[in-house]
């Protein structure tokens, strides 16, 4: 029982990694990712790779984290010029390219077969306790991830990137060049999307491509606008809701009879569908919230 | 050369299908100002409703594709009603998220009835023809000819109705069309026929030409999209060049990336002309930057 | 911030040269040439559609002209951004205010000045000296400003909750914390009440009599005429007369475009 709730938490707070690093795009800087599962699954496939290969934890954690992030450098360059909903395209498409590509590249990926038998964090310490253990740090880590985003968001830098996001040519005008900030924080979005990615497949141990679909992008943004862009406790908070609406999905099929595996994966499509649709007509201070400090 | 001749014909025949939706989204971005992200669910759900109408009994398929296209314009038509109209005064990003999850929604209402296997519609039998290697399949060309006809149809309205008038006037100068008191209701609701049509009928023109599956659409979006920005966004003819341009370019790309690559080629498209010329072939810079 | 260079050896501080901006046929500016000195208070009038806005958008840099050069303090501008063109000393407010909305009246100040020290990711995570040095001595800088411009009262107030005219003033006070040499005011008056006109006018003069040139779109002929010591009528993207404001308002083709008069 415990360790159910012990791996609810896991994912939960991954996905709390992934709702921070587009706080920092989107809810502080404007910046309309719909790519976040690109990196992600550079973040999956990176440190899974590297370590079937050997490669001791701690480095391909690292190694994950750096490579996405700098995998968003060209990404960051094209949003210097683009308007928001080009860039939202422009992003889409480039996480199914990238999708493809791992389908595609099957010498390095194994393709639509995967990559099964990838260690756990914390292997030594047995199943249960291994996972015990990454729940302690990936508590300690996202508590730190969001303590640096709000030390962000009130530092000067964060008061620089509020501006940017509000009104970018009011700020050209003023003598500032938004280019050089706009692609930090792409990148600094990305690579905790890869970190998050690299917990991700240290967790459950497989990882396909299939897994890696723009439907995740619009989970975590689903999530965050629920729970209140632009803000730490949002961006959080969007996290346990999109848990419970995940988990919860999985418990209305033991009720629902009939129901097919496959059948509640168009379900919870639908839901998503639905709530993306819903959110902007109703809630739309969860994706413009005004003033956010915290 | 022979191979050449054979990609390039493919590729102008998928253009000119593809065509369709990217003339969808390019009218819709002219007047809506924002990127139709339920364009390519819109073209699964023709494609759906027509296979379906055909496997029910409906001998015609020129009569299922016209059900089709009616029946997709309804849900196009509602779509701007209920959700469209009141995001107008929105952020753009509001309408883009919100097209995505009605394109999520459509999707999964598909694949929730029909399953996720691959359908085909009934179609006769043909053998390709074979010109010293260059070989076409008839039905390929009538799929061809379907969309030219229906794309020269949409052009005659845009340019020799008052309707189309009025639809690229508003495209061009919104604010200057509301001065001249265009009927916005009305031509909202024609715009938003039409572009369910159009996508509908893209959607069954692809279902036969390849297979009917609930991502038929979606994978289509990213190509869609690329070629209404490489011709210019809210220019029908760029429309169909872009379409043209990039389906020749991605067939051509086969024999060097391999048939999965399209979709990675056509993003590739998108970013090179965002970065050199975002204003496309032939349309404006102010809407892109 | 100056360029040594001159392309054209002048005391202008601004010379706008036969510039025009076409888009797709439509001639928004035709042609216009006219210097401003120094420390100079120039107004440009027209009615709507005259030009005047996009003549301002073409000389700060939001967009490229289709012809003609614009000079500023000896540098040509022609391939400057306009963040560049910003930093030479040459900045502009809006004609419908576009203030920072998720920040305060004095965060909408301080997010434009320059910040080095600050705006680093390292220096975000870690308060280092260099960071708090700076933010003390802009924010010393703001709060004398929004002193000046009678904002003080609505320091901490969220700028978006301001009125239309205190807006201005936010905008005004964004520019002045770049020690500008030339601020381009797009119809600054607009949609404000008239006890803040007066306030505003004094800024302006008072500003004018520091050192800096202004350039001032107004329709509001009465404020234009007590503020500007020459002017430019603008109609359909060409200059109609340039002088001092009476004789220019007193010129009957200015009358005609006018329809009738002067207010």
């Amino acid at each position: 029982m415990i360790a159910y709730f012990v791996a609810i938490g896991i994912v939960s707070l991954i996905y709390a990694l992934l709702a921070l690093g587009l706080n920092l795009q989107f809810g502080l800087t404007r910046l309309v990712n719909f790519g976040i599962v690109a990196f992600f699954a550079i973040g999956a496939y990176t440190s899974a790779l590297l370590a079937l290969a050997g490669v001791p934890l701690l480095i391909s954690f690292i190694c994950a984290t750096l490579l996405a992030g700098f995998a968003a450098l060209p990404i960051g360059l094209l949003s210097l010029r683009l308007r928001e909903d080009y860039l939202a395209i422009a992003t889409l498409g480039f996480s199914e390219a990238v999708r493809i590509t791992i389908q595609q590249e099957e010498w390095l990926t194994k393709g639509v077969q995967g990559l099964p038998g990838i260690p756990k964090v914390f292997a030594s310490l047995g199943t249960s306790q291994a996972d015990n253990a990454l729940f302690v740090l990936l508590l300690a880590l996202t508590a730190l991830v969001a303590w640096g985003t709000v030390r962000l968001t009130r530092s000067p830098l964060g008061r620089l990137l509020r501006a940017i996001g509000d009104d970018e040519p009011a700020l050209m005008a003023l003598g500032k060049n938004p280019t050089k900030f706009k692609v930090q924080i792409f990148m600094l979005g990305a690579g905790l999307a890869g970190l998050a990615g690299a917990f991700y497949a240290h967790f459950i141990t497989f990882i396909s491509p299939e897994q890696f679909l723009p439907l995740v992008t619009f989970y975590v943004w689903m999530g965050l606008i629920m729970g209140g862009s632009g803000t730490v406790r949002g961006a959080l908070g969007g996290a346990v809701l999109l848990m419970i609406f995940l988990e919860g999905s999985r418990f209305i099929k033991d009720w629902i009879p009939g129901v097919s595996e496959v059948q509640m994966a168009s379900v919870r499509l639908a839901a998503v569908g639905l709530a993306l649709i819903l959110v902007t007509l109703y809630r739309p201070n969860g994706l413009f919230s005004g003033n956010s400090k915290t | 050369m022979i191979q050449f001749l054979n990609l390039l014909i493919n590729g102008v025949i998928e253009g000119l299908v593809v065509a369709l939706p990217a003339l969808a989204m390019t009218l819709v971005m002219g007047v809506n100002r924002f990127p139709n992200a339920a364009t390519g669910d819109l073209m699964t759900t023709g494609a759906y409703t027509a296979v379906i109408l055909q496997a029910l009994g409906v001998s015609s398929l020129l009569g299922a594709t016209v059900l089709a296209a009616l029946g997709t314009a309804i849900i196009s038509v509602i779509s701007y009603e209920l959700i469209f109209k009141k995001l107008a005064r929105q952020p753009m990003i509001a309408s883009l998220l919100a097209a995505i999850g009605l394109g999520f929604l459509l999707r999964s209402v598909i694949s929730f009835f029909a399953g996720h296997d691959q359908r085909n519609f009934k179609l006769p039998l043909v053998r390709a023809w074979n010109f010293d290697g260059v070989r076409i399949l008839p039905s390929d060309l009538n799929i061809a000819a379907a969309a030219l006809v229906c794309l020269l149809l949409v052009f005659f309205l845009l340019y020799k109705t008052s309707f189309g008038r009025q639809l690229r006037a508003v495209s061009d100068n919104p604010d200057l069309a509301r001065a001249s008191g265009i009927r916005a209701r009305s031509l909202m609701i024609g715009l938003w026929l039409l572009v369910g049509m159009i996508s509908a009928i893209g959607g069954v023109l692809l279902g036969m030409k390849a297979v009917v599956m609930p991502e038929l659409g979606w994978d289509h979006l990213i190509p869609a999209f690329a070629a209404m920005v490489l011709g210019g966004i809210g220019s029908p003819v760029g429309a169909v060049l872009g379409a043209l341009i990039m389906c020749v370019a991605q067939e051509l790309s086969v024999p060097l990336l391999g048939p999965s690559y399209k979709l990675v080629l056509s993003f590739g498209v998108l970013a090179l002309v965002l970065l050199i010329r975002p204003s496309g072939l032939m349309g404006r810079t102010e809407l892109v930057r | 911030m100056k360029n040594p260079t001159s392309t054209c050896a002048s005391e202008h501080l601004l010379a706008v040269e036969k510039v025009s901006c076409v888009y797709g046929g439509f001639k928004a500016v035709d042609s216009v040439s006219f210097e401003l000195q120094p420390r100079e208070l120039l107004g440009i009038a027209g009615t709507n559609g005259a030009g005047k806005s996009t003549l301002f958008a073409a000389i700060a840099g939001q967009q490229r002209a289709s012809a003609g050069k614009i000079i500023f303090d000896g540098t040509d501008l022609t391939a400057l951004e306009p963040y560049q063109r910003a930093r030479l000393g040459l900045v502009r407010t809006f004609q419908i205010p576009r203030e920072f909305k998720s920040l305060t009246v004095h965060e909408n100040l301080l997010a434009g000045a320059p910040n080095k020290e600050g705006e680093q990711l390292f220096a975000a995570l870690v308060n280092t000296q260099a960071r708090q040095q700076r933010e003390r001595e802009l924010s010393e800088k703001a709060d004398s400003v929004l002193e000046f411009l009678n904002l003080a009262k609505v320091r901490n107030v969220p700028a978006l909750n301001l009125s239309g005219g205190q807006k201005k003033l936010v905008e005004l006070g964004r520019v002045l914390m770049l020690e500008p040499r030339c601020i381009l005011l797009d119809e600054p008056f607009a949609g404000v009440n008239p006890v803040l006109i007066d306030q505003l006018s004094e800024h302006i003069v008072t500003l004018n009599q520091q050192g800096i040139a202004f350039i001032l779109i107004e329709h509001h002929l009465q404020a234009l005429k007590r503020l500007a010591k020459r002017l430019i009528v603008m109609d359909r993207g060409s200059i109609l007369a340039q002088g001092d404001p009476q004789s220019v308002l007193d010129n009957a083709q200015v009358q005609v475009a006018y329809m009738g008069g002067v207010a």
